[in-house]
């Protein structure tokens, strides 16, 4: 109530523009922060900016990147999933287990590593709109589970994937599929979010899910979707990570989860629901990916690498707090 | 979630049959003394972890020996956690177990472990890392100093004792990480026109290796030779180079698991350090039988450390 | 200007100014609180009341002008420094952590310790000193969240002057009180204009002006425009507020001229311990007001016709159609309007866009293949703002930002949007200003005229008498009676609300309210 209401309201050019600066400042903060960052590295190493590493970045980043979209409608939705590392590992496992030991066509194998996501998501949903678990817990249970399911389905051992998971990890008319996965995963989290009846109600029911539901949103289906929707993405990135490296591992994508859960907030996300987008995912996963490839081009230490990591993510975070306060007035 | 009256007396009744059968499973301890046949004798075989093949391997050799020698094997996961590993083994003491094979997954924090063992007389077998802090009865294990020495041998025959090498190396901290860097260092040192470049952690994970390799090789693009401390970060390495995996680039891992063994068959990888696990588990297991039985054993007994190359991969494939 | 003296008010603000970027939102005003004085600041919301507020208790600085203390000038740079100088605010928002009892709250900060523990004795003591001061009796070992608003209001009340508080700042403390809290607060009020306490009264209900106040300062659009005595007229009062004459502050008007149809039918609605047995139907062109105490079961029985809660008994129907219970959507597809008590925990998705807040009950209705029509949304959600002149700086501004009457509109927009024909309204114009109040009933007017139907619960007497066509009076969860819109007094009404309940404790000996 700073702003007083008058009659006939006119904003001034000034706070116009005042705003426009503001909301542009706010919505791309990460991204004036990536491009601080790859300068400091196109300085610092001459291997940075070269065509085939950016690639190696998109590449690098596409897992988490993708992992991190589905996150994206989990937190909007005022929700939090610990368990998409564990579901990445679970359905690319049963992907590559459907093909090589029930000899499942590798198209289908495709299908049967989404649907598990799916069905592992719309689990976790269901426990949490119906059930009335917190997201939180529902999916440190789901977790466990999970991982628990991938070694007992893979005897701990990696499993050959079939042919159209390993072309994930390929090339496409010279351009790496991964980065061809993350661009269409994007757009399709971006159009989700922002156009179907579905995407603009996560905003809402994370925004206020009583005020939601008094307005008609079927704020328990939303749930629902939201969580089967972060298994199909945990799911999807499960099998670009397998594909990547021509099997699935019992292993694989562990603690992921933090890792997505950070580029969505470096991205501008609230963990409080109601607010995130997908290109601020987007620039939070490279982030991620660019610094652990400068470190690399670098060489520092592998326990030096760690302290960097966290500093960054806290660093972002907390530059993020300071300016929406100071966008306030 | 509720209990019911009839939840709580089931729950009752189970805890009091578990506390029966312990009872029970103490007694049969105090009336068989130490000495004679190690059949029917039940061990308690903690693993680091069952999320690597490497340690499955260990455990079928041990499971293998078990059922040869008609030990009751009880095998639990320790999921990397040292915790966990030292309420497994407390545990065990407390269920009646004759004897505790140890896996570490911290060989400091395992000497702790080992103390509830060692203080009701139970022989404890360490096996594949050692058991620091502690007396225990023996430890079978490969030398892995003497196999990152092999290693670094390996490597510089394969790029002509010439040019850039970099090494992507395990866990930070880890012992098996130490010792087969430490031995790779040493190894790597005799040979003057060889230089290591850049030395990077990729965590003894496939897919972090092919991200490090990535990058390292897109710093050093004159690289000429990898030496990774374990075959999963190998492959990732050679996932990394692609067709330039065994011609322009050679790579060396460590442990010799299924998929190492056959990367080196198919020519991709230049040699692995086979560490033999099923060797590893039924040593372990044969050793403890042999205490049970009242034989006297080795305090350090070694499972040869193999480098396998094309000439020799035959021999270690089943 | 003034000068130090022995009788200098406690707090004066000097043509102080103040400005958030370039929009100056105080100018040049100037306000003195004095002792054993209630001063009242009127004003529409935006006008500047709540900045002024914030700068006698240290959450904003002036930029221009200056602050007095017993005519000495200060810098009040903080909550902290405010406090030191013995001036507390007592907000709408409550500061109080409701899991902790009454006396830890009310020594909240600095509660007594011994060797480093806590002295629950003194605590205790110390506390009880403190509520006996304004006659509060609760028990300080109670956990605050368990007592009302009124009481909790009261204990904040009690721990700013156990913090030696000389001036208090209330901020809209009526807002959320029934008739006979609202007699007690000014009771302590009274009690402590008598101790010579100087106070700031802010409200938006006129008449509390004149029982309560001494002076009023009036507030327009950051400046002052009038100070009268608090016994001026209601409304030379409005006039100067609004700059306009606001000839009827409730102009309820029956213009529909359509055939007489029940729209909404309730048949013995019933709720284990919440509400018992109710009917009632509203016809088309109708206004039913709800009145009773809070905790009479208004407030349920509204969310369980608008679907919002389950009901063990009884049959909803609209338009002859019945409704199944528990279910918001099949409501609104019937044509049903739920404007909920609480517009901000409840109405509102505060960090949304109005664009958006107003579409979100006609979201599915208006997709096409599960994609929203965002141009169209746009397009009607701007249509509707302007028709109830909802003032905002774009459609795109978030809903927090807009004043509580603009906020209030937005709910009212959705269901425009939606077409609702049965309007289920809850307090819908509690903290609005008597500008917006007014479009609020212009608003009733028309959908009434347009043959819709409305149901009004509300707690102020006077807008239930003043736009009902008939009133329902509620106590302890069933109907104590009916009145026609001639025959309906504040007596009558307060005599069916009140009378039922005692009927009940001699009935039950127990309390049946919820």
């Amino acid at each position: 109530m700073s702003t007083p209401t008058t009659s006939t309201p006119s904003p001034t050019p000034a706070s116009r523009l005042r705003t426009g600066a503001g909301t542009f400042l706010a919505n791309n903060g990460a991204l004036v922060g990536l491009v601080a960052l790859c300068l400091a590295l196109f300085i610092a190493t001459p291997n940075f900016l070269t065509g085939p590493n950016l690639l190696n970045i998109g590449i690098q980043a596409s897992t988490i990147a993708v992992l991190a979209f589905g996150m994206t409608f989990v937190i909007v939705a005022g929700g939090i999933d610990l368990s998409v590392g564990s579901v990445a590992a679970l359905s690319a496992m049963a992907s590559a287990w459907v093909y090589s030991a029930a000899g499942l066509p590798g198209g289908l194998s495709l299908l049967a590593g989404l649907a598990t996501g799916a069905a592992l998501g719309a689990i976790s949903g269901i426990a949490i709109a119906f059930g009335r678990l917190p997201s939180f817990i529902a999916t440190l249970a789901m977790l466990s589970v999970a991982r628990g399911l991938t070694l007992v389905l893979s005897d701990g051992r990696p499993i050959a994937t079939s042919p159209a998971v390993s072309f994930l990890g390929g090339t496409l008319f010279g351009i790496p599929v991964p980065i061809l996965v993350l661009a269409v995963a994007g757009l399709v989290a971006a159009f989700i979010l922002n156009r179907t009846v579905v995407g603009r109600s996560m905003y809402a029911v994370g925004g206020n899910a009583e005020a939601a539901r008094l307005s008609g949103i079927p704020v328990k289906r939303v749930l629902v979707t939201v969580f089967a929707l972060a298994g199909v993405y945990a799911a999807l990135a499960g099998m670009l990570l397998a594909g990547r490296l021509n099997s699935a591992q019992p292993q694989a994508a562990a603690g992921y989860e933090l890792d997505a859960i950070a580029a969505v907030v470096i991205g501008g996300a609230s963990l409080a629901g109601g607010v995130g987008r997908v290109s601020g995912t987007l620039v939070g996963a490279l982030i991620l990916a660019v610094i652990r490839n400068g470190l690399n081009l670098l060489n520092v230490s592998s326990f030096w690498q760690q302290v960097v990591i966290g500093l960054v993510i806290a660093v972002a975070v907390g530059i993020d707090v300071l300016r929406r306060k100071n966008t306030r007035h | 979630m509720k209990f019911s009256t009839r939840g709580r007396l089931t729950t009752a009744v189970t805890i009091s049959l578990a506390l029966v059968a312990t009872t029970a499973a103490c007694g049969r301890d105090g009336d068989d003394p130490q000495g004679g046949d190690a059949a029917g004798q039940s061990v308690t075989l903690s693993l680091s972890t069952l999320n690597n093949p490497f340690f499955v391997d260990v455990r079928d050799g041990a499971q293998a020996a078990a059922d040869e020698l008609g030990v009751d094997l009880e095998v639990v996961d320790a999921q990397n956690d040292s915790t966990t590993q030292a309420n497994q083994i407390a545990n065990a003491v407390t269920g009646g177990a004759d004897g505790v094979v140890i896996n570490p997954v911290d060989s400091d924090a395992a000497g702790a472990a080992v103390q509830p063992a060692l203080a009701t007389d139970l022989p404890v077998v360490g096996v594949d890392r050692a058991v620091e802090g502690a007396d225990i009865t023996s430890l079978v294990s490969s030398d892995n100093v003497a196999g990152g020495r092999q290693a670094a041998e390996a490597l510089a025959a394969a790029i002509g004792e010439e040019g850039t090498v970099i090494v992507l190396q395990g866990v930070a901290g880890t012992s098996a990480s130490r010792d087969r860097g430490q031995g790779f260092a040493d190894g790597i040192a005799e040979f003057g026109d060889i230089e290591v470049v850049a030395t990077q952690t990729a965590n003894f994970d496939r897919a972090q290796a092919l991200d490090v390799a990535t990058n390292l090789l897109q710093s050093h693009p004159d690289t000429v030779g990898i030496f990774a401390e374990n075959d999963e970060m190998a492959l990732g390495a050679l996932q990394a180079l692609g067709d330039r995996a065994g011609d322009d680039v050679m790579v060396v891992g460590f442990d010799g698991t299924d998929d190492g063994l056959a990367a080196v068959e198919a020519g991709t990888l230049v040699a692995t350090i086979a560490q033999q696990p099923t060797e590893l588990g039924r040593q372990a297991v044969e050793v403890m039988s042999r205490v049970l039985a009242g034989e006297a054993v080795d305090a350090e007994i070694p499972v040869p450390v193999q480098t396998v190359t094309t000439e020799n991969v035959g021999d270690f494939l089943q | 200007m003034s000068t130090p003296s022995a009788d200098a008010p406690l707090l004066t603000l000097e043509n102080v100014s103040k400005s958030f970027g370039p929009v100056r939102v105080i100018d040049d005003v100037t306000v003195h609180v004095r002792r054993g004085h209630v001063q009242v600041l009127l004003g529409e919301n935006g006008a500047g009341k709540s900045t002024l507020i914030k700068m006698m208790s240290g959450i904003y600085q002036p930029d221009g002008g200056r602050i007095l203390v017993d005519g000495g000038p200060v810098v009040l740079d903080g909550v902290r420094a405010a406090e030191s100088h013995g001036i507390a605010t007592i907000h709408q928002e409550l500061n109080l952590v409701p899991t902790m009892s009454v006396a830890e709250n009310v020594l909240m900060g600095r509660l007594p310790s011994r060797a480093g523990l806590l002295d629950k004795r003194a605590m205790r003591t110390t506390a009880r000193r403190a509520l006996d001061r304004i006659g509060l009796d609760v028990d300080v070992d109670q956990p605050v969240g368990e007592l009302g608003v009124a009481r909790q209001q009261l204990v904040e009340i009690a721990k700013a002057l156990s913090l030696d508080a000389r001036m208090l700042i209330l901020d809209e403390p009526t807002a959320a009180l029934t008739h006979g809290e609202i007699d007690a607060l000014f009771g302590v009020v009274e009690d402590l204009r008598a101790d010579g306490v100087g106070m700031v009264f802010i409200s938006h209900h006129l008449e509390e002006i004149a029982r309560i106040g001494d002076d009023v300062s009036v507030l327009r659009d950051g400046s002052l425009v009038a100070e009268v005595p608090a016994s001026t007229d209601e409304d030379e009062l409005v006039r100067h507020m609004v700059g306009r004459d606001i000839a009827d502050h409730h102009p309820r008007r029956r213009e529909y001229t359509g055939p007489d149809e029940v729209l909404l039918d309730v048949q013995h609605l019933s709720r284990h311990g919440v509400v018992d047995d109710i009917s009632f139907q509203v016809r088309a062109g109708e206004v039913l007001g709800i009145a009773g105490l809070v905790g009479a079961g208004r407030t349920e029985l509204l969310r369980a016709v608008a679907g919002a809660d389950p009901y063990d008994a009884g049959t909803v129907t609209v338009r002859g159609g019945a409704l199944p219970a528990k279910d918001v959507g099949s409501a609104i597809a019937a044509g049903v309007g739920h404007v909920p008590e609480d517009r901000k925990s409840q109405g509102l998705v505060l960090g949304a866009s109005v664009n958006e807040n107003i579409g979100y009950a006609t979201l599915r209705s208006t997709a096409r293949l599960g994609l929203v029509d965002r141009p169209g949304q746009r397009r009607r959600a701007q249509d509707v703002a302007d028709r109830l002149r909802i003032r905002m700086r774009d459609i795109d501004q978030t809903a927090r930002d807009l004043s509580g009457g603009n906020q209030q509109k937005i709910v009212f927009a959705r269901w425009v949007l939606a077409g609702s024909q049965v309007l289920l309204l809850d307090e819908p114009t509690r903290g609005v200003d008597v500008g917006a109040r007014v479009e609020i009933y212009e608003f009733i007017n028309a959908i009434t005229a347009d043959g819709g139907a409305v149901v009004m619960v509300s707690s102020d007497l006077p807008e239930v008498l003043g736009m009902s066509d008939r009133i329902l009076v509620m106590s302890g969860g069933h109907v104590a009676g009916e009145l026609e819109g001639e025959d309906a007094t504040e007596d009558r009404v307060m005599a069916l609300a009140v009378r039922d309940v005692d009927r009940d404790a001699e009935d039950h000996s127990e309390g049946t309210s919820a």
